[in-house]
């Protein structure tokens, strides 16, 4: 085997293929040509062919200052931006309860306030804790305790609760 | 071969790093390297017009970014990166392009060679050239430096960033590919 792959890559060399070219080729003169017009194409490079000229060259009045303009307008930036967090966040200010629009029309409502209950209040655990410190009679039916709740019906009313 | 002599290279080095010479002495890297990487190329995309603007790629990304090679590093090891990468690049392209699998552009490179007017070999240097496309773009790669060009393992090192053993093994690997293609293929 190992004979076998000596002889076809040496025998490619025998003829002359193992070389750069490997069998192709290229148009007449196709080197020359080439150097010829990539050399011409190269574009300026002053900073690589006259970095001298570069480094000397004066700066003009914007240049000396660019620098502290830019800091100046960083810092006022960083100020602005405080100072819209601090709009934002509110200071850490609270709408008052008896002046908020939001929750006076909520109350206003009656679906509102028999919704809130039933959803918020855990009704059973109530009547254990009044039965367990004597408040309530431990008689008591569960008709005795359901006659005060109207059947609720849900309503398609919409209630926006204070931010 | 192949890579310049380390002494040619500092001269050359030295002229370009120098503002007044440094057109002129890269136009004479051009002159210089333009034949061997030409053919590192076209062995990789075998098509001598895509094999020309890579080529050109080469030289043009190579001026544009000389200050970042005025270093220590070899301007023929440098001049060969660029090479490569833009040669990966392009087969890479062309393969999103056509919306071809790795197996499909080996297979269209095969039949690309095999009707090739740029291609003045004999039916060995034809079959040899649909073996060495038949393997990884890497492998390809170090199969054409060494058999081709002759290149010394360590130089071969400095391109592809890959140790003279893995270089070694992915030689022996790549004879054995084609070993066994001719057999196939009889």
């Amino acid at each position: 085997m190992a004979d076998k792959r000596s002889t076809i890559l040496d025998q490619a060399r025998e003829h002359g293929i193992a070389v750069p070219s490997a069998g192709m080729k290229v148009p007449e003169g196709y080197f020359a040509d080439f150097a010829a017009k990539m050399t011409a194409e190269l574009p300026d490079r002053p900073e690589v062919e006259r970095p001298s000229e570069i480094e000397q060259k004066p700066k003009t009045p914007w240049e000396h200052v660019r620098p502290y303009v830019y800091m100046a307008a960083m810092f006022a930036g960083v100020w602005l931006m405080l100072q819209m967090f601090s709009m934002m966040g509110g200071q850490g200010q609270l709408v008052p309860l008896d002046d908020n629009a939001h929750l006076a029309k909520a109350l206003e409502s009656e679906d509102f306030l028999m919704e809130y209950l039933h959803d918020d209040i855990e009704n059973w655990s109530l009547v254990d804790d009044m039965i367990d410190d004597e408040t309530l009679d431990g008689d008591l039916q569960l008709d005795d305790l359901l006659i005060d709740f109207p059947e609720f019906v849900p309503t398609d009313s919409l209630y926006i609760l204070p931010q | 071969m192949a890579l310049n002599k380390p002494k040619e290279d500092e001269q050359l080095n030295a002229r370009l790093r120098e503002g007044s010479t440094a057109r002129a002495a890269f136009g004479d890297v051009i002159k210089l390297y333009s034949e061997p990487l030409y053919w590192q190329i076209r062995r990789m995309v075998q098509n001598h017009d895509d094999a020309n603007d890579i080529l050109q790629n080469t030289f043009m990304k190579a001026w544009m970014n000389l200050e970042n090679f005025r270093g220590d590093a070899k301007l023929s090891t440098w001049l060969y990166k660029i090479a490569i990468n833009e040669s990966l690049s392009f087969l890479e392209k062309e393969r999103l392009r056509n919306h071809l699998s790795l197996d499909d552009q080996e297979a269209a490179m095969t039949r690309q060679i095999m009707a090739d007017e740029n291609f003045n070999g004999d039916e060995l240097a034809r079959q040899l050239q649909a073996a060495i496309a038949q393997l990884p773009e890497k492998q390809r790669i170090v199969f054409n430096m060494k058999y081709f060009d002759d290149m010394r393992y360590e130089d071969m090192s400095e391109i592809l960033g890959t140790s003279v053993g893995a270089l070694k093994a992915s030689y022996h690997l790549a004879v054995k590919k084609i070993e066994k293609y001719f057999k196939d293929n009889n």
